[in-house]
C-alpha cells in the first residue's frame, strides 16, 4: 500500500495554472450564471429582488439528496435493469418539481399580498423568507452533510492540456441549455406576458394578462434555477460531501453578477456570472501576494461590482430608470 | 423653558447614574451568601417526649456547603452546557451532547451523585461569541459548573468571568493553551490538544503507512483550531525532517469558495507525500474533491475535519477517501475496544450509531469525578467543585479515553495519547460503526512523546 | 390650556417630543423604573444591591442576565437609530450597517485597548468612543458618493458588498483584530481621565450598590437617551424634513430645492456614526469580538429591528430593538414553560403537545431535548419565528410595533366610541 500511494502521487495528472484557472472559472461562472438567471427571471416578472434565492438553492439540493438517496424515489419502484444515471435523473426531476411547487407556494402566500408595495419592502419580505426557509432546511439536513448520490462521480474529462470533471461539463452544458430555454421562453406568449407584467402590472392586467399566473410561473422557474445551481454547488468538486448549511450562502456571490449585468437583463446575468466566475478564478490562481492575506479572490466580485457601478449605476446591461416626478 | 426642563431632567438622570457608579470603586463583591444544609445521609432524627434521639447509624450527618446550582432538598445538581448546536460544529456537538445526556441519564438511574440527580441546562450558542457570553450570564446563577463550553475564542472570552465567579468549565475544544496553567485556572482540558494530535497522526502515518515520505503540505482554517493544528504539523515535520512544500496555515476561509480552490491547487502544485488539512467537514470535502484530479497522495487531518458523510452511501468521494485518508482523534469511536460497554446506553436512548457520543461521556465522567470529590469534601459550591476538579489526579474513562490528571506540571500532565483511525464505509453502511475504524488506541508517536510542552503551540493573542 | 391636551398655541409646542402631560408622566415613570432597576433585587442572590426589595411583576428584570440583555438592547437601539435615519427616514436601504459597526469597534479597540502584542494605545473612553463614531462616519462619507449614485435595490447590494469586503479586511488585519476565529479581548467601559489613572466611574467591577451588568446598563441607558434625543431632534430639523422628502420622491425633493447629494451623504455619515458607536459599545460591553461578528446576519438583524419596530419612527426603533433582542429569551422561556405544562398535564398540555418535543419518539415543532432529535432546536425555532415576523409585519402592519401601539392608543383615546 505504501509504495502504491507514493507511485500514485507522482503520476497524478497536472494542469498548467492557466488551464486550471480556465476550467475553474468556467465552472464557477456557470454556477453564478445559473444563480443570477434565477434572480433576474423573478425580478423581470415581478420586480422582486429575491433574497431567498440562496435558501431555495439549499432546499433544492436537499430535495435532490432526499429523493435520490434517502427515500430513493422513484428508483425503488423501477426494475433493477434501469441504469443508475436514469433513476437519479428521474429523482432529480421529481425534486425540481417539488422545488417549483415550493416556489409557487411561497409566492402565493408571502409575495402576492405585497403586490403594489414598495420594491424595497418586498425585497425585505424575501429576506424574511430566506431566514425562515434556511433554518427549516438546515434542520432537515440535520447533523452531517447529505450526499446527492449523483451519477457523475469523480470522472474526469481529459482534453489534453485542460481537464474538466464530468460535473463541471454537466454544469456548463446545463447552464447553456437553460439560458437558451429562458431566452426562447421570453419569446413565447407567456414570456411576452411576463415582460409586459414587469413593465407595468396594472396595464398588463388591463390587457387581459393573468398577472397572478405570471407571478406563479416566474417563481416556479426561479426556484428550479436555484435548485439546479444548488445541485452543482453540492457535488464534486465543490462540496463532495454533499449539501450542508453553507450551500445556501453561495447565492450571495451571484449578486455582483446581476449588478454587473443589470438586474433586468438575462443576457447580462449570464455574461456577468461568467465574468465574475472567471475573474475570481484567475485572481485566485495568479494574484498571490502575502500582503493580500487569504480570501482576496473571494471579494473580487464585489470589488468589480463597485467599480462597474461607479461608471454605470445601472450595471452594464441594465435599463436606466427614467425619473419622473 | 420647556427645553430647559427637559435637559434638567436628563442631567438629573445622568447625575444619579454617576453617583451610583462612582461611589463604589474598589469594593470587592462576594458571591451570594453561601447556604449550608444538612444532608440526611443515613441519619434519622426522631423526637419522643422530652428527649431527642439521633440514630446516626454509625455515621455523622455530613454538612454540605452549596451556593449555586445544587439543591439538596430537591436532590438536583444543575450543570450548564454551552453547546454549538446549529452553528458550524453543530453536527459534532449535537451528538456529543446526546452522548453526555445518555450518560447522565444512566448515572441518575443508578443513584446519581450520592443521591443527587444531575440535570443539564443547555444553551445553543451557534458558535457566536456574544451569544456565548449572554447565555453564560443567563445560566451562571442556576448551575454549579459548565459541562462544556464550545469554541476557543468563546471560552477565552468567558475566562475572566469564570475566574470572577469561581466557576469550573470543561472546554469543548482541544486548543493546546488549555493545558497551560497560566490560562486554565478554571478549566479542565481533556484529550490530546490539536497540536499534539497532529504530531501523533503524522508520526503514525510516516512510520506505519508512508515509509520514506519526504514532503508534507499543510493547510488550515485561521484561528485556534486550525492554526494550533497547523503549528503541531509543522513541529512534526521539523522533527521528522519532512519538507513543508506548501504552508497554507490560516488559508482556508469557509465563507470564501475561492480560498478552497486556491488551497486545492497549491496542494496539486506542491505534490506532497502527505496533505494535512485542518478544517471543517464541508470545506475538507471541497478541497479534497478539487485536488483529487491532480494529486493522488495521502490525506490526513485532525478530528473535526472528519465526517462520516464522506463515506456515507451516495458519497462520490467514498472510495477515494477510504483509500487515502487516515485521521487522528481523542476518544473512542463506536467500534473501539472498550466502547461496547457503552453501546447499550445509546441504543436504549434511541440514538443512531455514531462515533461522537464518547466525547460527551468523557466530559460527563470528568465532571462526575469532580462532583463526587466535591461531595466527599463537603463543599459543593462552585468554588468547591472547581477545587475538587483541580485536585483530581487520575480520572479514568473505562477504556474509552486515556486517563487524565489535573495536578502536577503542565508538561507531565498534557495528554499525549490518542486514537488513529481509518474510514469504514462498510461498517457505516451496515450500521455497525459510526464510519471510523481504529488502527491504534492510546497511541503516542515518538515526536509527541518527546515534545516538551511549554505553552500553547499557537498563541491566541489579546 | 388645561383639559385640551391637543391644543397647541405655538409651533414649538406642536413639535415638542413629549407634547402631552400624560406622555411626560409615563416617560418619567418609565425612565425612573429603568434607572431604579439595577439597584433593586438585592435579596435574590444577584449580588450586592442598594435595595433589597424587587419591583413587583417585573422585578425579575433586575437579575444580572436580564440586565445584560437590557444593556444589549440599549446598544442595538443606538445602532438601529442610525439605520432608521438612513433607511426609515431618508429611504436609503443599507445592508452594510454591520460593516460600519465593525469599523467603529476596531477603531475603539485600537485606541482603547491596552498596549500589548496587538495594536492598542490604551486611551480613555472619552477619546475612543467619539472616535469610534467619527472614523466610520468618515468612511461613510467616502463611500457615500458611489452609494448616492445608485438607487433602490442596487444600493442594497452595494452596501451588502461592503460587508463582505469589510469582513475580508478584518480577517486579515491580524495585528488589529486578532484574526479570524481568534479575535481579541477589549473590556473597557470604565471612565478614566487618562491612561493608567484609577477610574472615575468604574463599570468593570461589581459594586456595593449595583453589579457590573447593572452599571453597564445604566451607562448605556444614558448614552441611548442622549442618542435618542439627538436622533429625534434631527428628525424634526431641516435635515430631517429633507431626508423625508428624498425618501418620498427624490426627484420632487430636488425640484423643491433639496440638495439630494448633500443630504444623502449626510444621512450616510450620521448613520455610520451611530453604527460605529454601537459596534464599539457592543465590543467593550461584551469583552471580546471576532472578525466574523460583523457579518450580513447582523446587518439583516438591524433591518429587522427597524421594520418590526416601525420604519421612520424613533419610538418604533426602540421597541423593535427590545423586541428582536428579547425574542430568543421569550422563545426559550416559552418553550420551557410549555414543556413544564406538558409534564403537569391539563388543558395547556393538549395545546403544547404538538408544539414541543418531549422525547425522541414524540412529534412536534420545537425540540427541547439536548442533542440530536426531531424538530427545530429552540434557536432555530427562534430564527424561523423571526423570519416569519419580518414577513408578517411587512404584510399586515407596515408601521410595525409603532403602528400597533398607535392603534391601541387611538382605540382608548376615543373609547367608548370607535372614532
Amino acid at each position: 500500500m505504501n509504495e502504491l500511494i507514493l507511485i500514485l502521487a507522482q503520476t497524478g495528472t497536472r494542469e498548467t495554472p492557466l488551464a486550471a484557472a480556465i476550467s475553474e472559472g468556467l465552472s464557477l461562472g456557470a454556477i453564478y450564471a445559473l444563480l443570477a438567471m434565477g434572480f433576474v427571471i423573478i425580478f423581470k416578472a415581478t420586480q422582486v429582488l429575491n433574497f431567498a434565492h440562496g435558501a431555495l438553492a439549499g432546499l433544492g439540493a436537499f430535495l435532490v439528496a432526499s429523493f435520490a438517496t434517502l427515500i430513493n424515489f422513484p428508483g425503488r419502484y423501477l426494475p433493477e435493469s434501469v441504469p443508475q444515471w436514469l433513476s437519479w435523473t428521474l429523482s432529480a426531476l421529481c425534486a425540481l418539481i417539488a422545488a417549483a411547487l415550493v416556489g409557487m407556494i411561497l409566492e402565493r402566500v408571502f409575495i402576492r399580498p405585497m403586490i403594489g408595495e414598495e420594491l424595497f419592502a418586498v425585497a425585505i419580505v424575501t429576506l424574511g423568507i430566506d431566514i425562515a426557509l434556511r433554518n427549516v432546511t438546515n434542520d432537515f439536513i440535520g447533523t452531517d452533510p447529505r450526499p446527492l448520490g449523483d451519477p457523475w462521480g469523480l470522472n474526469i474529462l481529459d482534453l489534453g492540456w485542460i481537464t474538466f470533471a464530468h460535473t463541471e461539463v454537466a454544469q456548463i452544458l446545463v447552464s447553456i441549455v437553460l439560458v437558451s430555454a429562458v431566452a426562447l421562453f421570453f419569446r413565447t406568449k407567456t414570456g411576452i406576458a411576463m415582460r409586459a407584467t414587469a413593465f407595468d402590472q396594472e396595464a398588463a392586467r388591463a390587457q387581459g394578462i393573468n398577472v397572478g399566473r405570471i407571478f406563479s410561473i416566474s417563481w416556479a422557474i426561479g426556484a428550479v434555477m436555484a435548485a439546479v445551481a444548488g445541485i452543482f454547488v453540492s457535488v464534486y468538486p465543490r462540496r463532495a460531501a454533499g449539501v450542508d448549511p453553507s450551500t445556501a450562502f453561495f447565492a450571495f456571490k451571484a449578486l455582483p453578477a446581476i449588478i454587473l449585468g443589470g438586474l433586468d437583463s438575462v443576457g447580462g446575468a449570464v455574461i456577468g456570472g461568467f465574468a465574475i466566475g472567471i475573474a475570481e478564478a484567475f485572481v485566485g490562481e495568479f494574484v498571490r501576494f502575502d500582503f493580500l492575506g487569504s480570501g482576496f479572490a473571494g471579494i473580487v466580485p464585489y470589488l468589480l461590482m463597485l467599480i462597474v457601478l461607479i461608471v454605470r449605476p445601472y450595471g452594464l446591461f441594465g435599463t436606466e430608470e427614467i425619473r419622473r416626478v | 423653558m420647556r427645553v430647559k426642563s427637559r435637559w434638567l431632567a436628563l442631567l438629573l438622570v445622568l447625575g444619579l447614574v454617576l453617583a451610583a457608579c462612582g461611589g463604589d470603586s474598589g469594593t470587592e463583591d462576594d458571591d451570594a451568601g453561601t447556604t449550608t444544609t444538612t444532608a440526611a445521609s443515613g441519619g434519622e432524627t426522631t423526637t419522643t417526649a422530652g428527649e431527642t434521639t439521633t440514630t446516626a447509624g454509625g455515621e455523622e450527618p455530613m454538612e454540605i456547603a452549596t451556593d449555586f446550582g445544587v439543591d439538596l432538598e430537591a436532590g438536583v445538581i444543575r450543570v450548564g452546557m454551552l453547546s454549538d448546536l446549529t452553528g458550524p460544529f453543530g453536527p459534532l456537538v449535537s451528538a456529543i451532547l446526546a452522548g453526555a445526556q445518555a450518560y447522565w441519564d444512566d448515572v441518575n438511574a443508578n443513584g446519581g451523585i450520592e443521591g443527587l440527580e444531575v440535570e443539564l441546562v443547555v444553551r445553543d450558542t451557534v458558535y457566536v461569541v456574544d451569544t456565548h457570553i449572554q447565555y453564560y450570564n443567563e445560566i451562571k446563577d442556576d448551575v454549579v459548573a459548565i459541562g462544556h463550553s464550545t469554541g476557543s475564542p468563546h471560552t477565552v472570552a468567558l475566562n475572566a468571568d469564570l475566574q470572577a465567579d469561581g466557576m469550573l468549565a470543561i472546554p469543548l475544544t482541544w486548543y493546546s493553551g488549555w493545558s497551560d496553567s497560566d490560562i486554565n485556572a478554571n478549566l479542565v482540558s481533556h484529550g490530546t490538544p490539536y497540536c499534539i494530535e497532529a504530531m501523533n497522526t503524522i508520526g503514525y502515518i510516516t512510520s506505519e503507512v508512508l515509509d520514506g515520505a519526504t514532503t508534507i503540505a499543510i493547510a488550515s482554517l485561521p484561528g485556534d483550531y486550525g492554526q494550533d493544528s497547523a503549528a503541531g504539523a509543522k513541529l512534526a515535520a521539523e522533527a521528522l525532517g519532512l519538507e513543508v512544500v506548501y504552508d497554507g496555515e490560516g488559508a482556508i476561509i469557509p465563507s470564501d469558495e475561492s480560498s478552497l480552490t486556491t488551497v486545492a491547487s497549491e496542494i496539486v502544485e506542491a505534490q506532497p507525500d502527505l496533505a494535512w488539512v485542518a478544517t471543517t467537514p464541508g470545506t475538507f470535502s471541497s478541497i479534497f474533491g478539487q485536488a483529487l484530479e491532480g494529486y493522488s497522495g495521502m490525506w490526513s487531518g485532525p478530528s473535526p475535519a472528519w465526517s462520516p458523510a464522506y463515506v456515507a452511501p451516495g458519497s462520490a468521494i467514498s472510495d477515494a477517501i477510504t483509500e487515502r485518508f487516515i485521521g487522528g482523534t481523542y476518544t473512542a469511536g463506536w467500534t473501539s475496544e472498550g466502547a461496547e460497554a457503552f453501546h447499550g446506553l445509546f441504543t436504549d436512548a434511541g440514538l443512531p450509531v455514531s462515533d461522537y457520543y464518547f466525547e460527551g461521556v468523557v466530559e460527563a465522567k470528568i465532571l462526575e469525578a469532580a462532583l463526587r470529590q466535591a461531595h466527599a469534601n463537603g463543599d459543593m459550591t462552585r468554588q468547591g467543585v472547581l477545587d475538587a476538579a483541580k485536585s483530581l489526579d487520575n480520572v479514568s474513562f473505562d477504556g474509552i479515553a486515556p486517563d487524565e490528571s489535573y495536578t502536577g506540571a503542565d508538561n507531565d500532565r498534557v495528554q499525549r495519547q490518542g486514537y488513529i483511525y481509518r474510514p469504514d464505509p462498510e461498517g457505516l453502511a451496515a450500521g455497525t460503526s459510526g464510519g471510523r475504524m481504529d488502527l491504534e488506541a492510546f497511541y503516542t508517536s515518538d515526536i509527541a512523546a518527546n515534545y516538551e510542552f511549554t505553552g500553547a503551540c499557537y498563541d491566541l493573542a489579546g | 390650556m388645561r383639559g385640551r391636551p391637543l391644543l397647541h398655541t405655538s409651533y414649538e409646542a406642536d413639535q415638542s417630543i413629549l407634547n402631552t402631560t400624560t406622555k411626560k408622566v409615563v416617560m418619567a415613570l418609565f425612565l425612573g423604573f429603568l434607572v431604579l432597576l439595577p439597584f433593586t433585587g438585592g435579596a435574590e442572590s444577584s449580588g450586592e444591591r442598594l435595595f433589597d426589595f424587587s419591583i413587583p411583576f417585573v422585578g425579575f428584570l433586575s437579575s444580572n442576565d436580564y440586565l445584560q440583555l437590557l444593556a444589549t438592547v440599549c446598544i442595538f437601539a443606538i445602532g438601529a437609530l442610525g439605520l432608521n435615519l438612513l433607511t426609515g427616514v431618508a429611504g436609503q436601504v443599507s445592508l452594510g450597517h454591520s460593516f460600519f459597526m465593525g469599523v467603529g469597534a476596531y477603531t475603539a479597540v485600537w485606541l482603547g485597548a491596552p498596549e500589548g502584542p496587538l495594536l492598542g494605545l490604551g486611551l480613555p473612553i472619552w477619546i475612543w468612543l467619539p472616535a469610534a463614531g467619527l472614523v466610520p462616519a468618515a468612511i461613510g462619507l467616502l463611500v457615500g458618493p458611489t452609494a448616492v449614485r445608485v438607487r433602490g435595490l442596487y444600493l442594497a447590494i452595494v452596501t451588502l458588498g461592503l460587508v463582505f469586503i469589510g469582513e475580508y479586511v478584518f480577517r486579515n488585519w491580524r495585528s488589529l483584530t486578532g484574526g479570524s476565529q481568534a479575535g481579541r479581548s477589549f473590556q473597557e467601559l470604565d471612565v478614566r481621565l487618562w491612561k493608567e489613572e484609577t477610574p472615575l466611574i468604574e463599570i468593570s467591577q461589581d459594586g456595593a450598590w449595583a453589579s457590573t451588568n447593572g452599571k453597564g446598563f445604566l451607562m448605556l441607558l444614558v448614552l441611548l437617551i442622549v442618542f435618542t434625543v439627538i436622533a429625534k431632534n434631527l428628525q424634526r430639523s431641516r435635515a430631517g424634513r429633507a431626508f423625508q422628502a428624498i425618501r418620498d420622491r427624490d426627484v420632487a425633493a430636488e425640484v423643491m430645492g433639496v440638495d439630494e447629494f448633500r443630504y444623502k451623504l449626510l444621512a450616510f455619515g450620521i448613520s455610520s456614526f451611530y453604527a460605529g458607536v454601537a459596534g464599539a459599545l457592543l465590543t467593550a460591553f461584551l469583552g471580546r469580538t471576532i472578525p466574523e461578528r460583523w457579518d450580513l446576519i447582523l446587518a439583516v438583524q438591524f433591518i429587522a429591528i427597524i421594520l418590526i419596530g416601525g420604519a421612520g419612527t424613533v419610538s418604533g426603533t426602540l421597541m423593535g430593538s427590545a423586541f428582536v433582542i428579547m425574542l430568543p429569551r421569550v422563545v426559550q422561556n416559552g418553550t420551557e414553560w410549555l414543556r413544564a405544562a406538558i409534564e403537569e398535564g391539563g388543558f395547556i398540555a393538549t395545546i403544547a403537545d404538538p408544539i414541543v418535543v418531549t422525547d425522541p419518539t414524540d412529534g412536534g415543532i420545537i425540540n427541547t431535548l439536548p442533542g440530536v432529535g426531531p424538530g427545530l432546536s429552540v434557536l432555530q425555532a427562534n430564527q424561523v419565528l423571526y423570519g416569519l415576523l419580518i414577513i408578517g409585519f411587512l404584510i399586515f402592519e407596515p408601521l410595525g410595533l409603532y403602528g400597533i401601539w398607535l392603534r391601541i392608543r387611538n382605540y382608548w383615546k376615543g373609547w367608548p366610541f370607535t372614532y
